[in-house]
């Protein structure tokens, strides 16, 4: 019973967690409409890293306060009742049944806690990588999700061409219902797309050698909950009838080790219930008590190695050169209302809400281009596409505030980087050949290119009259549409850095 | 009855019976022959001035049948409101869409392909809606229906085109009037580039011909030219109001060089400045001397 409860929870939060994920997605409003990023927001785990890294008392209120409380009273409930990942563990752990012993690991996710907290005293915020929200929704929406419309959209292209009657008819009229429900509105692509697809599935995988392997060794947030949880009111008691058959052991999602009565593990237990209903002496329950669970005893060796990691961790990423104004990636360009980058990596958390919500799909997750820390992180990719105008979606869904939320008119005077003409490539001055593409489409209200007129020198020896495209140093915002848009293919003509970016008081070019 | 009075009666008959109809024919003619080319309405009211137009110049019938698939192809290619002028006036599409369902029209579908992306343009335009409202049925285009199609043009042989506008019974074209970097204005010729798929950066190269030969191809049946505001600076994407000029103009013609010609004038241009119109008189598509067009004016 209580297990049929639970699994209505677990399955009405990952229905709502994906819907919320469908509906980071444009609509053409200005704003997204739906409060996609609430379980972000509700999050412990990123809500202390944060707030350690970047020292911001107004970030101390938080929906995340409200998960604490009900560990703090309830024990693990949201690991075994609300967390989407903790559903798509016991999903993936339904296809089979692992043969062999636990490994009994439990202490690895306390040390990755330790390690990850230390880090973000010292201002990094290395959570996100490892936060159980952060990685699945940067799973879905970088891997998973586009994985999924591509295989759709080739099915579905597949009977169109095969014109096979009736089923053709009936496939279009689904393949129409998907567009409208399900589908995205343009394929996603992204960077890395196989690797971040293959750590998630991976992950899941490993309900297979053990359930919920992750949740059990590795989640860090899980880890987080099960110290808050040691105090919990909601306890398991089992009473005289027991007669030690076992039953509970093998159905415990957690490992908590339930068939050692009053010995099990209260900080693995995710209050699934699993062994109340299951157990044929009905000797189980779950009840309110105050008494002390028995300490964590984790090594102190290890919890000063883990300690010592996460503080020598700080320098040694950040011994980059790419920190030295000038050296850092040109292509390091970010979303608008991005912070100044020492900021906005305390913030990032590299859950891939903005990436989602991109218009363009010109967001992509980086790979070195800021630096080991900034792995995941969004960065602007103008060849795949640029940062629509009156977009500012990309902060409205930003969980931490790394990308601001931005008004429209804000967003008109922030630049996130300058474009810049290679004459060598660009057709009017290289080849005399007309083209004006990036001016027309460049969006400021005051174009930030300008035509200039010119003759240019043909083979033939006689000269043609051509327009020159000059940028406007003081005009350009750095969207890239110009670079997008630009049809020298491969090399664009025109291309944007993030120099002149106005988030970064070193990143300049004009004595302004 | 012999043969001879059935003769005589029947010549009576046949000519009393023809009269009617060499009477309807010749008005018609005569109608025709009087009937404007191109009109043009200044008015307040949007819906009332297209209407007013169009019976200018016989009404919407004279284009639109009972039954057809008409294709209304406004410019939705940018993020903009609509007093930015960068997008057809909504009040305007909505307005045509209602006179081709009173036409009878079987459907009437409103697309484009824009720029900037078609979600936002579609909304931020208030096109989607008012066209929706009116009973049109509003899409996006679909990759999927775009086919290469042979042109046969002087600049442009072959190019992926949208399937709905090439196939429609009926093309309305209803550009806003803009300037732009290489055609100087973007009008009813430049508004077709919305049907077209592809890298369509590369058509600027060659962009009068193109414009030509493609507006040859698709070859819509009227075109609206909507200068109800119209932007005469920082085109086509605009953004800044003051660019912008209310005209409360709108010009209709079934001569798409004559559209453009008039259009011209709108920004102080004579016909021969715009390349496509030039061309387009050239290549036969129409005629660009607005002198011998019979042109309506009417002031609401």
């Amino acid at each position: 019973m209580l297990r049929n409860l639970r699994r209505t929870s677990q399955s009405v939060f990952l229905l709502i967690f994906l819907y919320l994920f469908l509906q980071t997605e444009s609509k053409g409003a200005n704003d997204i409409g739906y409060p996609v990023k609430v379980f972000l927001d509700a999050d412990p785990l990123l809500w202390l890293t944060t707030l350690l890294a970047t020292r911001s008392p107004e970030r101390i209120l938080s929906l995340a306060l409200i998960v604490i409380i009900a560990t703090i009273l309830l024990g693990r409930v949201f690991c075994g009742w609300g967390c989407p990942l903790g559903a798509l563990n016991d999903l993936a752990g339904s296809l089979g049944r692992p043969r062999r012993k636990p490994f009994g690991w439990f202490t690895l996710k306390y040390l990755i806690l330790i390690f990850l907290v230390a880090a973000s005293v010292f201002t990094l915020q290395a959570a996100g990588f490892l936060d159980p929200l952060s990685l699945t929704i940067r799973s879905l929406a970088l891997a998973i999700y586009p994985a999924f419309s591509h295989a759709a959209s080739a099915l579905f292209d597949m009977l169109l061409a095969a014109q096979i009657p009736m089923l053709t008819d009936a496939s279009e009229a689904v393949y129409g219902l998907l567009k409208k429900t399900l589908l995205p509105f343009r394929p996603p692509q992204f960077h890395q797309a196989l690797f971040l697809g293959a750590v998630f599935l991976g992950i899941l995988g490993l309900n297979l050698v053990e359930r919920r392997f992750w949740c059990r060794y590795l989640c860090p947030l899980g880890a987080l909950l099960g110290l808050l949880s040691s105090r919990a009111l909601l306890k398991r008691s089992v009473s005289e009838g027991c007669d030690g058959c076992g039953a509970c052991a093998a159905s415990c999602p957690g490992g908590a080790r339930p068939e050692m009565k009053d010995g099990w593990s209260v900080r693995e237990c995710v209050a699934c219930m699993n062994c109340d209903d299951l157990c044929p002496q009905g000797a189980v329950r779950f009840g309110f008590s105050t008494k002390k669970a028995a300490a964590l005893d984790l090594g102190r060796r290890r919890v000063v190695a883990s300690l010592a990691a996460g503080a020598m961790v700080v320098p040694l990423v950040r011994i980059t050169p790419l920190a030295k104004a000038g050296a850092a990636d040109p292509a390091l360009i970010r979303p608008p209302g991005a912070l100044p980058e020492n900021d906005f990596l305390r913030r990032c958390v590299k859950c891939g809400e903005c990436m989602k919500v991109c218009l363009t799909g010109g967001l992509q997750p980086a790979l070195l281009e800021g630096g080991v820390e900034g792995l995941w992180t969004p960065l602007l990719v103008p060849r795949i596409g640029y940062c629509e105008y009156r977009c500012t979606l990309c902060g409205q869904v930003c969980p931490t505030g790394a990308i601001a939320k931005l008004g429209l008119e804000e967003k008109a005077k922030v630049k996130i980087g300058l474009a810049m003409i290679d004459p060598g490539r660009c057709l009017p001055y290289a080849h005399g050949t007309p083209c004006i593409v990036c001016e027309e489409v460049c969006p400021t209200p005051k174009k930030a290119i300008w035509l200039e007129e010119a003759m240019a020198g043909m083979n033939d020896g006689k000269a043609v009259a051509v327009k020159r495209p000059h940028v406007d140093l003081d005009l350009c915002i750095g969207c890239g549409i110009c670079e997008t848009q630009c049809p020298v293919l491969g090399r664009p003509a025109i291309a944007v850095t993030s120099l002149g970016e106005t988030r970064s008081k070193d990143n300049r070019l004009l004595l302004r | 009855m012999n043969r001879r009075e059935f003769l005589k009666s029947a010549a009576v008959a046949g000519t009393v019976l023809t009269v009617p109809s060499a009477v309807a024919l010749l008005a018609g003619r005569l109608e025709a022959a009087v009937r404007p080319d191109l009109c043009v309405v200044r008015g307040k009211v949007p819906a009332a001035s297209v209407r007013a137009a169009l019976d200018g110049i016989g009404g919407i019938r004279r284009f639109v049948a009972r039954g057809d698939i008409v294709v209304v192809k406004p410019n939705i290619g940018w993020d903009r409101l609509p007093e930015y002028a960068a997008t057809t006036n909504p009040e305007l599409v909505a307005a045509v869409v209602r006179l081709c369902i009173d036409a009878g029209a079987k459907k009437v579908k409103v697309f484009d392909h824009p720029v900037s992306d078609a979600r936002r343009t579609y909304r931020q335009s208030g096109i989607a809606e008012a066209a929706a409202a009116a009973g049109a049925e509003v899409s996006f285009t679909d990759d999927r229906k775009f086919r290469e199609m042979k042109i046969g043009g002087e600049t442009l042989k072959s190019w992926p085109l949208y399937t709905e506008a090439v196939e429609a019974d009926k093309l309305i074209n209803i550009p806003i009037a803009k300037v732009h970097g290489t055609s100087r204005l973007t009008l009813g010729m430049k508004n077709l580039m919305g049907v077209m798929g592809g890298w369509r950066g590369r058509i600027h190269q060659r962009i009068d011909g193109s414009l030509v030969d493609l507006a040859a191809f698709v070859n819509p049946s009227l075109v609206i030219i909507d200068a109800v505001r119209i932007l005469t600076a920082n085109g086509p994407q605009g953004g800044d109001l003051a660019d912008v000029k209310r005209l409360d103009t709108i010009v209709v013609c079934a001569d798409q060089v004559a559209a453009d010609a008039y259009g011209a004038m709108l920004f102080g241009l004579k016909p021969a400045d715009l390349g496509c119109v030039r061309l387009g008189q050239q290549a036969g598509l129409g005629t660009a001397n607005l002198e011998k067009l019979n042109i309506r004016k009417i002031d609401l």
